[in-house]
C-alpha cells in the first residue's frame, strides 16, 4: 500500500543534538495523526523534515510516494502547512494574502472564491478587507487555514496549530480538520494538546528524545487513559 | 517564470507599503537632481567665465593701444599684454566634474616666465575643495550603494524574522526564485532611478547621443550590479537584519571610504612628486638672479638654446627687453627637470591609481566616469601641455620683434596667436574601468550564487 506520508528510518543529527533517531511512520489518506511529546522530543523536526526545510542525516521522508529531500519542490504541491503562529504580510489584507499564497501554489481564484475560503475558515466578513497588521493571532490562523484549504493539499502539516487560540476558535479548527479528513486529506499534527489530539486524531504517537515510543488509535483510549499513557512516557 | 513575476509584483506592493523606503528613494531622486543641477550650474558658470575672457583680452588691447598710440617696443607690449589659455569642458563635464574644481580651467599668460603663471590660479575656499563637488557621479558612486543597502539589507531576514518565510517556502516555490524576485525588483528600482537621473542629466547638459552614453550606462549598471552582488553575498550568509546592515555598511565604508584613502596614501608614498611650491620658488630665484648676472652670460645661455638670434647686437644698455625675456625664459629652463619630474610623477600616480582601481569599484567607477567626462588628471595635464605650447608660440611670435628690433604696431595685435583647448573623453581609461568593473561584478556574483547554492535557505 502507498502511504500518503511515510518516514523510513528518518534520522536528524544537529551539531550538538540527535533530534530524531530512526523514525518510522506511515500515515494513510484521511488519517489525522497527532504527534505528542515534550519540547525537544523531535515533533517539529519531523514536521520540518516532511516540509524539506531540513535535510535528513539518514533515512528518508516520503509524501505521496515522492522522496522529500530529492524533490523539495514537487512535494510542496501535495502539502499545506500551518505553523504555530501564522505570520502574513501585515500591509496586505486577508484576501490579498490569500490571493498571494494561492497564486504561488498555482491557483488563481476569483475574488468571490477567495472570500468564500476565508468565510469557511471562520474569518469575519468585516475583517477580510482589513490589513492583516490589525488581526489577532486567531484571525491570522484562520487566514492560514484558508491558505491551506485553498491549496487542496493531500497532506496537512500542523505545528501546534491551536496554541494560543481561544476554545471557540480551537473547536472550529477541530471541526475543519474533521471535514478535511473526511475528504481524504491526511493530517500530521504536532501538539501538546492531549484533549484536541483525542478529539480529532485517528491515531496518536508519543515521541520522546527523538523516538516514536508508542502509537495508539485514539478510538482505543479515553481522555484519561491517553493522559496516563502520556505521563508514563514523560516520567 | 509565472511564480517569479507574481513575487516581483508583490515585492513592488511591499516596497510601496514601506513608507520609509519610498521616502528614501524619493530623497535620493531629489539629491540626484540636485547633483545634476550643481554640476550643470558649475560648468555653465565656468563656460560663462571662459566666454568673458576674449572681452577681457580685447579691453587689454584697447588699453594698450591708448597707452602706446604709435609703434611700440614689443617688449612693453609683451610685458603688459595679457592673454589666456582656456580649457573648455565637454558637455559630459556637468555629469562628473572630476578635477575641474581643483585645477584652473584657464591660465592668464604674459610673455614672462611660464612656470610661475601656469600654477597661479584664483583662490578658492579650501573648505569647499575639501568637501568636493556634489555632481551626479558623486551621487551614483557614493550614495547609490547606501540606497541599495537600505533597500536590501533585510532582503530575506525580514521575512525570516517575521515568520512569513516558512509559509512562503511551504509553497511550491524555489528559494532561489524568491531571492531572485526580491533582487530583481530592487535592481529595477535602483537601475530605473540611476538611468532616469542619467537621462535627465544627458538632456539637461545637452550631451551628444553617441557611444559614450552607452559607456556611461554600462558603468552605472555594472557599478549598481556590483553592490547587489555584495548584497547577495551577505544575504547568502543567512544572518539577522542587524548583522546584514552592519556588514553592508562596513563593506561600504571599506570600499568607498577606507580603501580609496589607503590607496591615496600608498600612491603618495610610492610615487613622490616634487612640490609645486619648490618648483615655483626655484624658478623665481633663477629669474630674480637674472638681474644680477652679467648680461653676456645670460645671453650666451639663451643663444645656446636659440642660436637663430645669436647674430643680434651685443647688449651694452642697462636694460633691454630681449635680455629681460631671455632670463625669464632661462628661469623656466632651470626648472625643466623639476617640471618633467612633477608631471611624470602625476602621470605615474594616475597610472598606479588606474592599475590598482580594481581594489575598490568606487575608485574604479569614479576614475572611469571622470575619464569619460574629460575631467580627470590626464586631461588637465594635456591642457597644461597645450598652454605650454601656446606660451612657446607667443614667444616665437614676439622674439622677431624683440631681437630684430621691429616696432609693434596696432595691426600686430590681431596677428598674435590665440589659444583654445577642449577636453576630450578618455575612452581608453573609461573602457578599461568598464572591464575591471565587469570582473568585480563577476567575482561578487559568483561568490554570492555559490554561497546561496551551498547554504540551503533555512526559513526558520
Amino acid at each position: 500500500m502507498t502511504y500518503i506520508l511515510e518516514a523510513k528510518e528518518l534520522r536528524k543529527q544537529y551539531p550538538n543534538k540527535l533530534a530524531l533517531r530512526g523514525l518510522n511512520l506511515q500515515i494513510e489518506p484521511g488519517e489525522v495523526f497527532c504527534l505528542l511529546g515534550q519540547n525537544g522530543a523531535g515533533k517539529s523536526t519531523t514536521i520540518n523534515l516532511f516540509l524539506g526545510f531540513v535535510q535528513p542525516t539518514a533515512g528518508a521522508a516520503y509524501i505521496n510516494g515522492v522522496e522529500v529531500a530529492s524533490n523539495p519542490l514537487k512535494i510542496k504541491q501535495y502539502l499545506a502547512y500551518i505553523p504555530e503562529n501564522v505570520m502574513l504580510y501585515a500591509h496586505l489584507t486577508g484576501v490579498e494574502n490569500l490571493a498571494l499564497f494561492s497564486s504561488l501554489a498555482g491557483f488563481r481564484y476569483s475574488e468571490k472564491e477567495l472570500l468564500e475560503y476565508l468565510a469557511n475558515a471562520g474569518l469575519p466578513a468585516e475583517a477580510v478587507r482589513r490589513r492583516v497588521g490589525t488581526y489577532s493571532k486567531g484571525m491570522r490562523q484562520k487566514v492560514g487555514i484558508a491558505i491551506a484549504v485553498a491549496k487542496h493539499a493531500k497532506v496537512l502539516l500542523l505545528d501546534e496549530p491551536t496554541s494560543g487560540l481561544d476554545p471557540k476558535a480551537s473547536n472550529e479548527f477541530s471541526e475543519l480538520l474533521r471535514r478535511l479528513s473526511q475528504q481524504g486529506t491526511a493530517v500530521l499534527m504536532a501538539t501538546h494538546d492531549l484533549f484536541r489530539a483525542k478529539e480529532v486524531g485517528t491515531r496518536v504517537g508519543i515521541m520522546r528524545e527523538g523516538e516514536l515510543v508508542d502509537v495508539r488509535p485514539t478510538a482505543t483510549l479515553n481522555a484519561n487513559e491517553l493522559e496516563q499513557l502520556y505521563l508514563t512516557y514523560m516520567q | 517564470m509565472r511564480t517569479f513575476w507574481i513575487l516581483v509584483r508583490y515585492e513592488w506592493r511591499h516596497f510601496r507599503a514601506a513608507k520609509g523606503l519610498v521616502l528614501l528613494t524619493g530623497l535620493v531622486l531629489l539629491v540626484g537632481l540636485y547633483g545634476i543641477y550643481y554640476g550643470t550650474t558649475e560648468i555653465e558658470r565656468q563656460r560663462q567665465h571662459l566666454a568673458t575672457l576674449p572681452t577681457l583680452a580685447h579691453h587689454n588691447v584697447e588699453e594698450l593701444k591708448k597707452k602706446f598710440p604709435g609703434p611700440a617696443d614689443a617688449g612693453d607690449i609683451g610685458y603688459y599684454h595679457t592673454t589666456f589659455a582656456v580649457h573648455h569642458p565637454t558637455e559630459w563635464a556637468s555629469l562628473a566634474l572630476g578635477q575641474r574644481d581643483v585645477n584652473p580651467y584657464y591660465v592668464k599668460l604674459r610673455l614672462l616666465g611660464l612656470q610661475g603663471q601656469l600654477y597661479a590660479s584664483e583662490n578658492v575656499n579650501p573648505t569647499k575643495v575639501l568637501s568636493g563637488n556634489f555632481d551626479l557621479a558623486f551621487v551614483l558612486v557614493y550614495l547609490f550603494p547606501l540606497l541599495i543597502i537600505a533597500l536590501s539589507f533585510n532582503l530575506l531576514s525580514s521575512e525570516k524574522e517575521q515568520g512569513i518565510l516558512v509559509l512562503l517556502l511551504a509553497q511550491p516555490v524555489r528559494p532561489g526564485v524568491v531571492v531572485a524576485a526580491k533582487l530583481t525588483l530592487r535592481l529595477l528600482l535602483v537601475l530605473g532611478l540611476a538611468l532616469l537621473l542619467s537621462a535627465v542629466a544627458v538632456a539637461w547638459a545637452r550631451v551628444p547621443l553617441d557611444g559614450r552614453v552607452g559607456v556611461w550606462v554600462a558603468l552605472v549598471v555594472l557599478y549598481c550590479l556590483f553592490w547587489f552582488g555584495v548584497v547577495a553575498i551577505v544575504t547568502a550568509l543567512q544572518r539577522n537584519s542587524a548583522f546584514n546592515a552592519v556588514a553592508l555598511v562596513g563593506a561600504w565604508l571599506v570600499l568607498v571610504v577606507l580603501l580609496p584613502g589607503l590607496l591615496n596614501v600608498y600612491v603618495d608614498a610610492t610615487r613622490p612628486v616634487p612640490q609645486g611650491l619648490e618648483l615655483t620658488i626655484k624658478q623665481r630665484e633663477e629669474i630674480h638672479g637674472g638681474w644680477d648676472k652679467p648680461k653676456s652670460e645670460t645671453m650666451n645661455r639663451f643663444f645656446a638654446l636659440y642660436p637663430q638670434w645669436r647674430d643680434t647686437a651685443t647688449i651694452r644698455e642697462r636694460f633691454v627687453w630681449r635680455w629681460y625675456y631671455a632670463f625669464q625664459h632661462l628661469g623656466d629652463e632651470s626648472v625643466r627637470p623639476l617640471v618633467a619630474a612633477y608631471t611624470d610623477g602625476l602621470r605615474q600616480r594616475f597610472a598606479l591609481v588606474e592599475r590598482l582601481a580594481w581594489v575598490s569599484p568606487a575608485v574604479n567607477a569614479q576614475v572611469s566616469l571622470a575619464a569619460l567626462a574629460g575631467t580627470d588628471l590626464p586631461t588637465h595635464l594635456a591642457f597644461q601641455q597645450s598652454a605650454t605650447r601656446y606660451h612657446d608660440a607667443l614667444r616665437a611670435f614676439y622674439y622677431p620683434y624683440l631681437f630684430r628690433k621691429v616696432a609693434f604696431t596696432h595691426d600686430d595685435y590681431a596677428k598674435e596667436p590665440t589659444h583654445t583647448f577642449t577636453s576630450t573623453s578618455e575612452l581608453g581609461t573609461a573602457t578599461s574601468g568598464l572591464w575591471k568593473l565587469l570582473v568585480s561584478v563577476g567575482v561578487v556574483w559568483a561568490t554570492g550564487l555559490l554561497l546561496l547554492q551551498v547554504r540551503p535557505l533555512n526559513p526558520r
